[in-house]
């Protein structure tokens, strides 16, 4: 039961970017499109729950005053790994989320994950706090990408959803939408969960 | 005199954060005060600048004659941690002024994904040594204007009367958006003054 | 002391397991890569400028060494037969380089075509010299082997107004091209 919500947390309790505001900055990136959004986010399940697995492991052995910079050795290793395999099997998705691959290793997701649960819990758990954390991070790319590509090209995952006439808000892919897109994003989830405890 | 265009660009057209995405996370978090964002924003334009100079020697002295290109991520991260934590012991030993004003900024920095980003881009723009130097200059000092330009609109917001669900991050990434709106304005700019240089 | 030597035995520990997984990982994938570079960037062009061709283009590439120089040659064949070259070249656009694609029919001298690789050129302005509304305009120009540098090519092409120094970026790669171009011709390829 308690594994579960370890796993379920990530989902909505402490769904990021919303919940956990953190990681921005790929979240306002490479939501372009809602594919990019996915491939982003399965980017960072992988690093994100391969990290917490190995920095559980290793949290006996790596002493305390070196432990960030273990950290940082470790994740950035995952990150170069997605960089390789992206580029040998999703050539596509590698060009369109471009230097934000690289910058994994700065999403302040993962080393926050990495200090404040996995140095301090079983292998099971921190895998389940990974892939949780991650699933909900990558849920919230697809949405915010979906939203963005629909009302900025008229299309969803490439295929036309508008009708023919639509005029699309090609504002919405740009910079300006996404910052605001994603900051009515978190108001709505604020006002949600406000009627939601009263 | 191309120097000119790229800071502008750098600066105003395509700004790090309004334009580039990159270095959301402090620009959100240390925009509450006008204090902080420029105690921060001066953090940055020093490491910065500190961190794409030392990383592209690294980058064209050492991974590429090794063939460790694929390496760049990892390399580049430990170089601006390792640096991050050589300016603060220096600045507390040498400056203790400046430590006492940006010290606590610091350690934020390591994780600010505009330092690596920075690094990053000027690798892959295939920039010269005095190209990549300024570029850095330039980024982060248009990382400063649009952090202060953000901290004095969240002062007024304090006291103004915003939406309950609004409040806080929320209003914060919509005054980014329109501001990202306004630096729109500036697209072409380079064009123009390139133009009337060259001429 | 003995601290401080935990430390930094545990760090250099993680790292060279880091580094070597890396390496390792890097062995496997290098191959897979350089592949999907040349199919997802280069492969698109070279199938534009050497329309026509039976063979698989992207298997067919080559790198020869011209004055000292490699070159990566695209070869179309027709029936068995090569009857078109292509390879890329730089010129200085607006932005930075400008990396085009240019595609000879060797049989008759003339040019079948080019294709922008990569650019840094403004969207919407120095990017229009990407659109086939210009690059369609070299096709099937015929080039004067014998003639001076600047008239190899038998029709001149107009820049396009607004994007000037990209169109001449252009123009600056396509000339490097033809230089080469003489030389490649001068070898048998045939044989190769």
């Amino acid at each position: 039961m308690k594994l579960l919500r370890t796993f379920t947390k990530g989902l909505w309790e402490e769904l990021p970017p919303f919940r956990l505001v953190l990681g921005l900055c790929p979240v306002l990136a490479v939501t372009k499109s809602a594919e990019t959004g996915l491939g982003m986010g399965l980017a960072v399940i992988f690093v994100l729950t391969c990290s917490n697995v190995l920095v559980s492991c290793l949290r006996n052995v790596i002493p305390r005053k070196v432990r960030i910079a273990s950290y940082i050795v470790i994740i950035a290793s995952f990150v170069v790994m997605v960089e390789l395999a992206s580029q040998a099997f999703f050539y596509k998705i590698y060009e369109s989320l471009g230097i934000f691959i690289p910058l994994i290793v700065v999403n302040c997701i993962i080393l926050g994950r990495a200090e404040a649960f996995a140095s301090r819990n079983g292998i099971i758990p921190s895998a389940l706090d990974g892939l949780g954390i991650g699933l909900g991070f990558t849920m919230s790319l697809t949405v915010l990408g979906a939203i963005r590509e629909i009302l900025g090209a008229g299309t969803l995952f490439g295929t036309q959803v508008m009708w023919s006439s639509f005029r699309p808000f090609t504002f919405m892919v740009e910079a300006p939408g996404a910052f605001i897109s994603l900051g009515v994003l978190l108001a709505l989830m604020n006002a949600f969960s406000k009627t939601q405890q009263s | 005199m191309e120097y000119i265009v790229l800071v502008i660009s750098a600066v105003l057209i395509k700004n790090i954060l309004l334009a580039e995405y990159l270095g959301n996370c402090p620009f959100l978090g240390t925009s509450k005060r006008m204090d902080t964002a420029v105690g921060m924003g001066l953090a940055v334009i020093f490491v910065m600048t500190i961190a794409t100079a030392v990383t592209y020697v690294v980058q064209h002295m050492v991974l590429v004659p090794l063939n460790l290109g694929y390496l760049q991520t990892i390399a580049f991260i430990l170089v601006i941690a390792a640096l991050v934590q050589f300016v603060e012991m220096f600045l507390r030993k040498f400056a203790p002024p400046l430590y006492v004003a940006l010290g606590i900024f610091l350690p934020l920095i390591t994780t600010n994904c505009a330092v690596l980003g920075t690094a990053i881009l000027c690798i892959r723009r295939d920039m010269n040594f005095p190209e990549a130097v300024v570029f850095a200059i330039a980024s982060a000092s248009g990382f400063t204007l649009a952090l202060i330009l953000l901290a004095g609109i969240r002062e007024r917001l304090e006291i103004s009367n915003v939406p309950r669900a609004l409040r806080g991050t929320a209003i914060g990434l919509i005054m980014a958006g329109l501001m990202s709106l306004a630096f729109f304005g500036f697209v072409g700019v380079d064009g123009s003054l390139k133009e009337f240089i060259q001429n | 002391m003995k601290e401080a030597a935990h430390m930094i035995v545990v760090l250099v520990i993680i790292c060279t397991v880091c580094g070597v997984a890396l390496s390792g990982f890097r062995e496997m994938t290098a191959e897979r890569i350089e592949n999907q570079v040349l199919m997802n960037v280069q492969g698109p062009r070279v199938n534009k400028v050497l329309e026509g061709s039976q063979n698989d283009l992207i298997a067919d590439r080559k790198v020869i060494k011209i004055d000292g120089q490699e070159v990566l040659l695209f070869m179309g064949k027709k029936d068995g037969k090569p009857w078109a070259i292509a390879y890329e070249t730089l010129g200085k656009g607006f932005g930075g380089d400008l990396k085009v694609m240019v595609g000879y029919d060797i049989e008759n001298d003339k040019l079948t075509g080019i294709q922008i690789v990569s650019h840094k050129e403004t969207p919407g302005v120095g990017s229009k010299v990407t659109e086939d509304q210009f690059t369609q305009r070299f096709k099937g120009i015929e080039i004067d082997l014998k003639a001076e540098p600047e008239k190899r090519l038998s029709k001149k092409i107009d820049a396009i107004s607004g994007a000037t120094y990209s169109s001449q970026g252009v123009y600056e790669a396509i000339g490097k091209s033809l230089q080469l171009y003489m030389a490649i011709k001068k070898q048998d390829l045939s044989t190769k």
